[in-house]
């Protein structure tokens, strides 16, 4: 026989899979937990995030709601109040704003406005992010508006272990969060990786450090800290060696993880898939400004999509977002100025 | 039955053509009647007091008078069981506090907010129970089971059928009663929401106080059929239509949609039909006046519920005849009523709340950063 045999086999996991066991796990410990959205059960979920929970836990508690976003999250608050943890899918994020007014009025306010006797264990999760060709109303980043409403906390995982870890933490928080699945991870080969067998969670509101480097700083999150790390694979060609932060959660956010970088680089260029006029990229720069001038050697960078909706075709759709040839650029010109 | 007038509802309510088996309302006893009366006058003295504290400068704030609609508060609420959750809004300030007051005006146990909590809110006292961190009807309690209202209007109606959901996923039987004006159920979370629990058949009850004003747009221009009730013949539910204008029509049909809610059947809309007697709030009185047309006003202020339920209990000679001049409150605005129209025991519970209110502290400044997100962690 063979040693390959006893070995251990070591079984790879997607971003996708990653979340499925976020969601089961969590579950299967909290029987207060249910999950609603739309084509979750029967189905098992447009993507299949939730494939094959309804059969588990019947469908009492994994729901196949009515295509009415206002109701599934206005629904999830109700639950909440009556003791319940609430899993909420959006079938894209960009529906979200179908049910804007219960997340950011009804939702995010309930612990301020009952002066802490509610709060409100519910995730609303759901397939983000562009460069897949989904056009204008599958491909939004529109994590900027919930950061501008308090009481809500924002994450967007960009590895499997982050999406399980972050997932089952938010689920865990007690406070409502807005988590943006980057779907075009979801079943991103390159990222696979071997999960933890036992229960573990990552901290909302710590970074994350994907490279060190000396020269530059690149923050960003989801589906752009790829095109950071490409990118800085192509400046140390050059020989600029640039550090790429992921941060993980927007609402918190680890700021010292940021400046700390910026101490060693003095050089800080801030990417997001998001338009740039009050996206949050614009909100770690002007974090930074404040915070940490006395650090930088060169204005800080924003390199975001362009104030435009994501369009449809290839050459359309890359003209307006981040790509690595934008951050090499950026980066060539921060450290020359 | 045309949308716009509520005696016209009463003409029909009145010689009812079948023979009625029995109402929930015939069962109720002499003192029940006469305790509902009671509570009529409570709510009122509510309004007419506190309209008079603000034109003393006592108080800030707009008030939405529930003058002339008292009897949808005190119908619907009187048959609940006092685990039953409700969600008033603007127009039903008194329902926090007349939430299971069956069980005791002074009982302190009692599920529902007490009458020196409310005051405290409405004077944006630290004793409200959300600390005046909100204004006017934005209050709740998760454990007085009273969902807590918001500006938006028709947005807790989703969140009724939430807290509907889990308690029947608890194995609960309480029925989740909701309260809107008839220009709300324009939204689109009045639709989405009762679609919802239409779907699962959640016990959830939505009265319509169509009072035929939306600020100062009449309910023809928010709603094309010809009872706002209709609208529930889309999502396949009972649409019952009431008196709002008399407290024991009110509670039967309240306690039909509510006994078939508690069945497991589902959801109904009960539009109880009346008239917004004033301005939307005290702020828009004077320009009421021009807008609405006077000879619309004096009708819909016409049979005040007060005088309807006098008239019921002198009727069944649940009351002599020395009370048909007792505390005519009926028909008076709130410069006009004096303490003298009130029940005594109305005036002084209310004082014990004003009292309370008046005394109570501001909140401490630095509250106004605090609880923004829970630190406790979850389940
Ligand atoms: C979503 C929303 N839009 C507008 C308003 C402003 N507003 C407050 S009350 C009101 C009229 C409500 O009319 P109706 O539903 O008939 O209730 P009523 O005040 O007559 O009891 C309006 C337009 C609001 N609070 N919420
Ligand atoms: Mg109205």
């Amino acid at each position: 026989m063979s040693a390959t045999v006893d070995a251990p086999a070591i079984l790879k996991k997607n971003y996708l899979t990653a979340l499925k066991e976020a969601i089961d796990e969590e579950m299967l410990r909290n029987p207060d937990m249910i999950c609603q959205g739309e084509d979750i059960g029967l189905l098992g979920g447009a993507f299949g995030v939730t494939d094959g929970l309804q059969a588990k836990y019947g469908n009492k508690r994994v729901v196949d709601m009515p295509i009415s976003e206002a109701a599934i999250i206005g629904s999830a608050v109700g639950m909440a109040l009556n003791g319940k943890t609430v899993m909420a899918e959006m079938q894209f994020i960009d529906f979200i704003s179908c049910g804007f007014d219960q997340i950011v009025n009804m939702m995010a306010t309930y612990h301020y406005r009952t002066a802490g006797e509610v709060n409100m264990p519910v995730v609303v999760r759901g397939p983000a992010g562009a460069y897949g060709g989904g056009a204008l109303y599958h491909s939004q980043m529109n994590e900027a508006w919930f950061c501008n409403s308090p009481g809500l906390k924002v994450v967007c995982p960009s590895t499997p272990y982050d999406a399980k870890g972050l997932l089952k933490a938010s689920l865990r928080d007690g406070n409502p969060v807005i988590f943006f699945e980057i779907k075009e991870l979801y079943r991103r080969r390159e990222l696979e990786e071997e999960l933890p067998s036992e229960d573990y969670i990552v901290p909302l509101g710590k970074a994350a450090i994907r490279r060190e480097g000396t020269d530059v700083t690149f923050v960003s999150y989801g589906q752009n800290v790829y095109h950071c790390l490409a990118a800085a694979d192509e400046l140390a060609k050059q020989g600029v060696h640039a550090e790429v932060i992921d941060i993980r959660t927007l609402v918190p956010l680890d700021e010292e993880t940021i400046y700390n970088s910026i101490a060693k680089t003095n050089r800080v260029i801030v990417v997001n898939e998001a338009p740039m006029t009050c996206g949050f990229a614009g909100e770690i720069v002007a974090r930074i400004t404040t915070n940490a001038f006395d650090l930088l050697d060169a204005p800080p960078v924003r390199i975001t999509r362009l104030d435009t909706p994501v369009p449809w075709v290839k050459p359309l759709e890359l003209y307006v977002l981040p790509s690595v040839e934008k951050l090499v650029n950026a980066a060539l010109q921060t450290v020359r100025y | 039955m045309s949308n716009k007038s509520a005696t016209a509802t009463a003409e029909k309510a009145e010689p009812d053509q079948q023979p009625v088996v029995s109402r929930p309302s015939d069962l109720l006893t002499k003192e029940e009647r006469f305790e509902m009366w009671m509570q009529l006058y409570l709510a009122r003295y509510f309004d007419v007091r506190l309209i008079k504290e603000k034109k003393r400068g006592r108080l800030r704030g707009t008030l939405y008078s529930s003058h002339n609609q008292e009897a949808i508060i005190v119908g619907s609420l009187f048959g609940l069981k006092p685990t039953d959750w409700i969600s008033p809004i603007h127009r039903d300030m008194p329902a926090f506090f007349m939430k299971d007051i069956r069980s005791g005006w002074e009982n302190n146990d009692r599920i529902g907010m007490s009458v020196e909590e409310v005051c405290a809110q409405v004077w944006g006292k630290v004793d409200s129970p959300g600390r005046a961190r909100d204004n006017w009807s934005h209050i709740g309690s998760r454990s007085k089971r009273i969902i807590h209202s918001t500006s938006m209007l028709a947005g807790t109606i989703p969140v009724a059928a939430g807290v509907a959901y889990a308690d029947r996923l608890n194995g609960g039987d309480s029925v989740v009663i909701t309260y809107n004006g008839e220009g709300s159920t324009a939204q689109g979370i009045f639709h989405e929401a009762i679609n919802y629990a239409a779907v699962h058949k959640l016990p959830v009850v939505t009265i319509v106080e169509n009072n035929q004003w939306a600020y100062g747009t009449p309910v023809e221009l928010e709603c094309p059929t010809p009872d706002v009730a209709d609208r529930a013949k889309g999502f396949g539910i009972p649409g019952l239509v009431a008196d709002g204008q008399d407290v024991f029509d009110v509670y039967d049909k309240v306690m039909q949609a509510v006994n078939h809610a508690r069945s497991g059947s589902g959801p109904s809309i009960v539009e109880c039909k009346t008239f917004r007697a004033y301005g939307h709030g005290d702020h828009d009185d004077d320009r009421a006046a021009r807008y609405r047309p006077e000879d619309e006003v004096v009708q819909g202020r016409g049979r005040d519920p007060i005088a309807v339920c006098r008239q019921r209990l002198l009727e069944l000679g649940d009351i002599g005849s020395d009370f048909a001049e007792k505390w005519v409150a009926e028909g008076k605005s709130a410069s006009e009523a004096t303490n003298e129209d009130f029940p005594e025991k109305v005036v002084e519970y209310l004082n014990k709340g004003i009292d309370f209110a008046v005394a109570s502290a501001l909140p401490p400044a630095e509250e106004g950063g605090m609880w923004v997100f829970y630190e406790g962690g979850s389940k």
